[in-house]
């Protein structure tokens, strides 16, 4: 068995425990520099194919949310996102109406009902070469 | 000077095990976090990590979901820390938000509740000026007792507060300092009487920490903001014990009631069996217990409700309105607390000034029904109006009535 010599050992020790802290050290600073404590917002959505969504439909899309219309014209994307607080929004008879402050919008997105004053936003859609929809919300 | 090798190599040692011992104590140190939880509520669009600890508190009402409001846009703190002691050291208000020295913050702006009279959204306004806010009329009638003012004219709030488009001729009121005054019972009054209204300093602990501002009414359970108030959380208050004038004291009540008629502590007042059945809410209107916006001279200046707005008088039935509007204020109460679904074309009772009693209806065979805003019970009644009664027609205020209908104890 290969004997090591006190002096080799001091060394092994020491180098070892600057390797560690300097791995350690530069995991720390990666870990610091890639830190993001803001979780991204997802701003684009795909809706699959616009086959999917037959002349005349209107799709509810939970995820944004938003509602998919196919009319005449083309897609158009409403949010549902209440434009007085930020609250989703539930479709009636008559259109939307927001379950926290009681606004209330047609189904074109116009206030019917306060609190709120501004309109529903309509959001862009892009249709791509191969016929997907993508909807964008900023 | 040259160090040398031996030295050198003895500090990157010594420097290289401070390192690493610092680095595994911040490891050891962030392991013990939870990992965050992340919420971007949609009215603030920023992430918070609040709901890592706090998931398992309810919803606080169907008015301010936590996806849309977060914890941060009321509650104020840190909200990226996972620390308590940092997360909640930017905390406003402490456990209580809407203490009346941070509601603009945490319970304003122009969409919510500090918006524009006309929109009837200036709660913060009309609360901060009310009686159950400046507590006017005792400190008037403690100052004029003890010679310290000519007169019961409101002249001190407990705190100041103005009302520049004054409808009672009030405009503001200076905060009232008892310490400096010259009477001993005035200063007691401060030290013993000033600690139960909406803009006083909560007393110390816990349990009263939401005894002001919004809280002290619309926060009945833990974590929980709602229009349904029952009478019990009103007896907090109005119900806790008397003062003893002689040594301007609050005497804590000791009883311990078993009915609802018992609870009723007043020794001096009267109740009819509407005053111990419905909840207090049922009669007294928002502008009452809320404040109208303007600054009162007492309680008695803002209160109105009487037997007769329900019952009416001998010769006169009570108001009623025909919901034709659908932006009618009575629609946004119900909707705020669903106990009854209106519709235009009802027809509802008013009171004299014009308010709501959006938990009534008119029956169609001309009695009246009340919807128990707490307990969603129906109460059905009748008009004085044809009844037995024999009041004399010009004596038809409330004291009237409970000289026959009062109930002994």
């Amino acid at each position: 068995m290969t004997q090591i010599s006190r002096r080799d050992f001091l060394k092994l020790t020491r180098n070892g425990i600057l390797y560690l802290s300097g791995l350690l050290a530069t995991g720390g600073l990666l870990r610091f520099l890639s830190y993001a404590p803001t979780a991204e917002q997802k701003t684009e959505f795909d809706l699959g194919s616009a086959d999917q969504y037959p002349l005349g439909s209107r799709t509810s899309i939970p995820e944004i949310p938003a509602l998919l219309i196919h009319a005449e014209s083309g897609f158009t994307a409403l949010s549902l996102t209440c434009t007085h607080l930020g609250c989703t929004l539930e479709p009636n008879e008559t259109g939307f109406a927001c379950p926290c402050h009681n606004s209330a919008f047609d189904s074109d997105g116009n206030v019917t009902h306060g609190p709120a004053v501004k309109p529903l936003q309509v959001l862009r859609i892009e249709i791509t070469d191969d016929r997907n929809i993508k909807v964008f919300t900023a | 000077m040259q160090t040398k090798p031996s030295t050198f190599h003895f500090l990157l040692f010594i420097i290289s095990g401070l390192l690493l011992v610092t680095l595994s104590l911040v490891w050891w140190n962030s392991s013990r976090h939870p990992a965050p939880i992340p919420l971007t509520p949609t009215l603030s669009g920023e992430t918070e990590y609040c709901i890592t600890c706090h998931a398992d508190l309810p919803e606080i009402s169907a008015s301010h979901p936590v996806e849309t409001f977060g914890c941060v846009s009321c509650h104020g703190g840190e909200r990226l820390a996972l620390n308590a002691d940092l997360a909640h050291s930017a905390m406003r208000g402490g456990a209580n938000p809407s203490d009346l020295s941070v509601v603009e913050t945490s319970c304003g702006g122009s969409n919510c509740h500090s918006g524009s009279e006309a929109d009837d959204r200036h709660h913060i306004q009309r609360v901060t000026t009310s009686v159950q806010s400046t507590y006017a009329g005792a400190i008037s009638n403690i100052l004029f007792t003890f010679g310290a003012q000519p007169d019961l004219t409101a002249r001190f709030g407990i705190a100041a507060v103005t009302d520049e488009n004054t409808k009672t001729g009030i405009t503001s009121l200076q905060a009232f300092d008892p310490v400096s005054a010259n009477h001993p019972s005035i200063q007691k009054f401060g030290e013993e009487c000033l600690t139960c209204h909406l803009h006083a300093e909560p007393r110390e602990g816990e349990a009263f920490a939401r005894e002001t501002g919004c809280a002290a009414c619309h926060s009945t359970e833990t974590h929980t903001l709602t229009t349904a108030i029952s009478y019990t959380q009103c007896n907090a208050c109005h119900n806790r014990g008397n003062y003893d004038l002689r040594t301007m004291t609050f005497i804590e009540r000791t009883d311990h009631a078993t009915t609802r008629l018992q609870d009723y502590y007043q020794p001096i007042a009267q109740f009819t069996q509407c005053e111990y059945t419905l909840d207090c809410v049922d009669c007294h209107t928002r502008s009452e217990v809320m404040g109208d916006g303007d600054i009162h001279n007492d309680q008695a200046s803002i209160e109105y409700v009487q037997c007769k707005t329900c019952h009416g008088t001998l010769d006169e039935l009570p108001r009623t309105k025909k919901l034709t509007d659908p932006n009618d204020i009575a629609f946004t109460l119900a909707f705020l607390n669903p106990v009854v679904e209106l519709k235009l074309g009802d027809t509802i009772l008013v009171t004299e000034k014009g308010e709501p009693l959006w938990n009534t209806r008119v029956l169609p065979d001309g009695t009246y029904e009340m919807i128990g805003k707490a307990t969603k019970q129906y109460f059905t009644f009748n008009p004085v109006m044809g009844s037995a009664c024999e009041q004399k027609p010009d004596e038809q205020e409330s004291h009237y009535c409970h000289e026959c209908h009062a109930v002994e104890k």
